[in-house]
């Protein structure tokens, strides 16, 4: 039989009872690891990355600011790219050609397509209208759950574009007996020039124009860009700056200053919420989102609770449980946000537009079709209440 | 006769090459579960751990030797022992820390993470080798090399044996690894009875192990829960991990970590059904192969007489059912067996054949999405029939590969169908009969009242005539076909894979290739020999498991099988090599050529189509390469003189070998150039074997 001293007993034997326990205390598989991980997975910029040339549908940047040696500060956005010359924004949009920004995407959109404005989504802007919606390459973002990464992760000269200018987008749209412009899919700040250009023009044929966006844009742009807008949908991706830097490369307070901008020029526009199974599906945080809104934008600015799906790199959760949604649906409308939906969810009764004043049914959407339309004049056909947004 | 230490030296080789047969497979599900599964990362997670082995087997030449031999093959049989199960956790563990929960990480991130986390553990088991036969030496010098090549190999076979016919049937990852470490541990104990080490420390040793492989089994399942909703099922198939979350009322299925079915998904299960079977006047029998929740229901809006339901893996299918991913319809059968050779084989034919499967993104996938496979399910329909499958969607805009991804199936399914339509909806869908197409699918369902949630209210919004046209006016024509013997899709899919994550697999073959023309500046010929061999087997390993499943189908157990005999040819190879070894390099030039004849076999059998062969003829040509690849072993290690450095360099030629074979025959060789050229390149490189042979011994 083997002997062993008695401290060397307690030694193995301590080792052994304690150290699986010990181990499995340290072992951290809890559900807050989704809280751990890189912290932040923002973009950067693309050095000695621009054309040596300037191509057909390069135009000179709206807002920037020349720094010696020919650096210049893109002012577009929070990210502001400081760029030497031959460097790339982060949008990958913009380039320092000889002490100059220059955005390469104007004039050539690489989708273009007629939508529902419900699908964009906008619920309270012209129903039953469509949108003629444009993108061109690029973001300021680097969302792990991109559903459009073919074209907003690449640079202009990367996808296979159209040649519509300014001009071109007005004349096409209303051959398309569209109501608006959407500028959208992508990340339309990454086309500022092309797009407020395009929205200046659009005005004055009196199309409307719509600004679907991540909102990670600076006040001056916003403002000049607010005073042709008519609607907006803006994605609050998560109420909290640790998620906008994990999973979106962002930040959150500039996309809050977004909102007040906004509200404060009196643009119409809505709120769109992914939620993300294990990120942004905590109802806390949902609390604090929904009564900052009330706070800070009042009730009245709809809100939409978007089902989330495993896309592009983001594609190893589960789809959000509908119950989710509905809950906070509920936590919304519980805090005072009068117009509150369900996206990407058929059929559900968080697709319909319920009077604040008196619940009676006034938009019912199967879809993209609305059956049901009890709003006249901008107010609600039972009750008379003045409802947000333009209906006609 | 043997010594009491040899045999007790054997008993711990063989309990280590149990163990690290047992330890690689799980590893290597592991990586899978954790990251993508498709054939490159397989292929490099392959190449990690070989290669690895072999510079673990390299860096035994420093050993300096010592009269504690066997004190330090037992201290490292049980490091190894306690590792194994740490090295699971591990890889769990850091997963989460390295990288943002729930995302997919691409290429290079896989690369270093699977290198660095299967390191230890990799080096060690090739160090051990080595070390195992110095210390035999060490007491009896004349002990050969081919002797310990011998009793590894049987620890090896016996290990593949095990895990793929009796653990993968009843334990999980862990618990395996418990009771195989457990005789590890077992073995290196009754081996040090004989050593100076201290008893203490032996007993401290083996605790230390057996405590790490009870952690094992005690966190397998918390560890497994690091997410987003309950952990209500856990289950380790033949085919993959299978995990249910549950959360607020939602329920998810997980196969090797992607969420495959949901419940609650009405969008999928209406799209991948309708589209479809709203083509056919009444559609009686259909067949699903392979499923998207819900979409019993859908199918049963038609009333069909049958729905033939075939799933691969039978607990997919009873997980479906048991959490109403999936409901019993009138007429339902599920089938379980590889639909391909199920269609190949059936008698019965049917008015729609409805196909959900992945992405083409590995071999055995992408057998369903060929010229050949095309062929076979259009015989399979009736006059006036449906076939439907599709592919990842895209939203606004038609990124490249995805664009060429389409046109190749689009080129390829239609040598087979008058008419193709192909729908932009979550997924591409291609719509496949020899009648005319209909894509006014809400007009048809409202004709025939059939009600649905989504298609009624947003198909027309998302799926528009201008968006069908422009996915039409992106087909080129010009795009290859896409064949089972040269799946130009996974070609694609790898291009696709590396645009998504902005990278490319230059730098890594660059330095891939610079390492091999280092090795091969510095390696004999005899160890060039074995370095070829090593990537004849592992690559003729991957051709036979790939051609069996294209003539018979996916089926587990006849896999597992070929894996095997591969491993299994090895020992009456080894054995027929030391009797041999007298004739020294003509045995090796009449083994490459051998092996180059089984090679030309191979592509005979990919050139004529191979239908007429027996199963058998695989197994007996497997077990040929295997013999003939065991047999180089000695006849080179005795060329080489057979001292302790020249046997370093041997096992380390071997499996430095089966590294390259394995990454690029997968993920070169039969993307790129299709089977018979990666057939061809390996008598290519058998050939070069025997130049260099001959211009050695001329």
């Amino acid at each position: 039989m083997i002997k062993i001293s008695r401290r060397q007993f307690l030694i193995t034997g301590a080792g052994t009872l304690l150290g699986p326990g010990l181990l499995d205390m340290l072992c951290p598989f809890t559900p807050a690891l989704a809280q751990k991980a890189p912290k932040d997975i923002r973009g950067r910029i693309f050095t000695s990355a621009a054309p040596e040339e300037l191509w057909k549908w390069s135009h000179e940047g709206f807002l920037y600011e020349k720094l010696e040696r020919d650096r210049v500060v893109c002012g577009i956005c929070p990210n502001s790219c400081m760029l030497s010359p031959g460097d790339r924004s982060i949008c990958r949009s913009k380039v320092n050609i000889d002490g100059k920004l220059y955005s390469l995407t104007y004039g050539n959109p690489c989708s273009v397509n007629v939508d529902p404005i419900e699908k964009k989504p906008l619920f309270h802007f012209l129903p039953k209208t469509t949108a003629f919606s444009i993108a061109a390459a690029g973001c300021n973002f680097r969302c792990l759950n991109c559903q459009n990464w073919e074209i907003s992760q690449v640079r202009p000269q990367d996808v296979r574009t159209s040649e519509l200018f300014p001009p071109d987008v007005v004349r096409a749209a209303k051959s398309s007996g569209s109501a608006s412009i959407a500028y959208t899919y992508s990340e339309p700040i990454a086309f500022f020039e092309y797009m407020i250009d395009t929205a200046r023009l659009a005005r004055q044929q009196g199309i409307n124009n719509l600004w679907i966006s991540n909102g990670y844009i600076n006040t001056k742009p916003l403002l000049e860009l607010s005073g042709v807008l008519d609607a907006a949908n803006v994605n609050l991706k998560a109420f909290s700056d640790g998620i906008y830097r994990k999973l979106n490369g962002g930040r959150l307070e500039p996309v809050l200053n977004t909102f007040r901008t906004m509200h404060e020029a009196g643009l119409h526009f809505e709120i769109t919420n992914l939620v993300v199974p294990g990120y942004t599906d905590d109802q806390e945080m949902a609390e604090k989102m929904c009564s900052w809104i009330v706070e800070n934008l009042g009730p009245d600015h709809p809100l939409h609770f978007l089902r989330f799906f495993p896309r592009y790199k983001l594609d190893r959760l589960p789809p959000t449980p509908v119950e989710t949604l509905v809950k906070f649906r509920q936590i919304a409308m519980k805090a005072g946000i009068r117009y509150v939906y369900v996206g990407n969810v058929p059929n559900n009764e968080g697709n319909n537009t319920y009077c604040h004043n008196c619940s009676k049914l006034l938009v019912e959407r199967r879809g993209y079709h609305i059956p049901v339309l009890n709003i006249e004049d901008g107010r609600c056909r039972f009750c008379n209440t003045k409802i947000p947004g333009r209906w006609a | 006769m043997k010594s009491p230490n040899e045999k007790a030296i054997h008993r711990v080789v063989i309990a280590t090459g149990i163990s690290s047969i047992v330890t690689q497979l799980y590893t290597i599900r592991e990586f899978l579960t954790l990251f993508e599964g498709n054939e490159f990362i397989i292929a490099l997670i392959i190449f990690n751990w070989l290669l690895l082995g072999g510079i673990g087997t390299l860096l035994a030449r420093r050993y300096p030797g010592s009269n504690h031999g066997i004190d330090q093959l037992g201290k490292i049989t049980f490091v190894l022992a306690g590792l194994s199960p740490l090295q699971i956790i591990l890889i769990r563990y850091l997963r989460d820390i390295l990288f943002v929960h729930g995302s997919s990480v691409g290429f290079y991130p896989t690369f270093y993470y699977t290198f660095f986390t299967s390191s230890p553990y990799a080096l060690l088991i090739g160090f051990v080798l080595p070390l195992s036969l110095f210390v035999q030496r060490a007491e009896n010098p004349g002990y050969s090399g081919t002797t310990m090549y011998i009793v590894d190999n049987i620890g090896d076979v016996t290990g593949g044996a095990v895990f793929s016919f009796a653990f993968v049937y009843i334990l999980t990852p862990l618990k395996a690894l418990f009771f195989t470490n457990l005789i590890v541990i077992v073995a290196a104990c009754l081996m040090m009875r004989r050593a100076r080490a201290g008893r203490c420390s032996i007993v401290i040793f083996a605790v230390v192990s057996l405590a790490a492989n009870a952690l094992g089994v005690l966190v397998e399942r918390p560890s497994l829960s690091t997410g987003e909703g309950e952990l209500v099922h856990y289950e380790e198939t033949f085919f993959g991990r299978l995990v249910v979350k549950k959360s607020s009322g939602g329920v998810t299925l997980f196969e090797d970590g992607i969420p495959v079915s949901s419940s609650e998904n009405l969008i999928m299960a209406e799209e991948a059904v309708h589209y479809a079977l709203c083509q056919t006047d009444s559609p009686g029998d259909v067949l699903v192969i392979a499923s998207v929740s819900g979409m019993m229901e859908e199918i049963d809006k038609y009333g069909p007489d049958t729905i033939d339901y075939i799933q691969l893996d039978p607990a997919v299918s009873t997980l479906e059912f048991r959490f109403s991913l999936l409901k019993e319809v009138p007429g339902l059968r599920v089938i379980h067996q590889d639909a391909r050779a199920y269609l190949q084989g059936a008698d019965k034919t049917y008015d729609a054949i409805i196909m959900n499967l992945p992405e083409p993104e590995t071999f055995q996938v992408n057998r369903f999405f060929t010229d050949e496979f095309f062929a076979i399910a259009k015989a399979g329909l009736r006059p006036g029939g449906v076939f439907s499958f599709s592919i990842n969607g895209y939203d606004n805009y038609l990124g490249e590969s995805q664009r060429l991804k389409i046109s190749s199936l689009y080129n390829t399914v239609q040598r087979h169908f008058d008419h193709i339509s192909m729908l932009p909806g979550q997924k591409t869908f291609f719509i496949c009969r020899d009648s005319p197409i209909n894509e006014d699918i809400t007009d048809l369902l409202r004709k025939r009242n059939i009600t649905t949630s989504y298609i009624s209210g947003y198909f027309a919004g998302n799926i528009t005539r201008d968006r069908i046209g422009y996915l039409s006016d992106s087909i080129e024509s010009s795009t290859p076909v896409n064949s089972d013997t040269a799946p130009y899709m996974m070609r694609l899919v790898f291009a696709q894979w590396f645009e998504q994550y902005q990278t490319s697999p230059v730098w890594f073959f660059s330095c891939a290739g610079l390492f091999f023309i280092i090795y091969c500046f510095f390696i004999t010929k005899e160890e060039f020999v074995l370095f070829s061999t090593g990537a004849t087997l592992m690559g003729s390993e991957i051709l036979v498991i790939f051609i069996f499943q294209i003539l018979f189908g996916y089926i587990y157990l006849k896999v597992g099988m070929i894996v095997t005999v591969f491993l299994a040819g090895l020992l009456p190879g080894a054995f027929l090599g030391q009797r041999l070894r007298g004739m020294s390099p003509r045995v090796l030039i009449l083994a490459d050529l051998s092996l180059i004849i089984l090679l030309a076999f191979i592509v005979l059998v990919l050139e004529i189509g191979g239908h007429g062969f027996p199963e058998l003829l695989f197994y007996a040509v497997a077990f040929a390469i295997s013999v003939l690849s065991g047999l180089q072993f000695p006849v080179a290690l005795f060329l080489r003189g057979g001292d302790n450095p020249a046997a370093v360099r041997t096992f380390s030629a071997d499996l430095v070998g089966a590294a390259f074979g394995a990454v690029i025959v997968s993920s070169v060789l039969i993307p790129y150039l299709g089977l018979v050229w990666a057939a061809l390149g390996l008598i290519m490189l058998k050939t070069a074997s025997i130049i260099v042979v001959r211009s050695s011994h001329d």
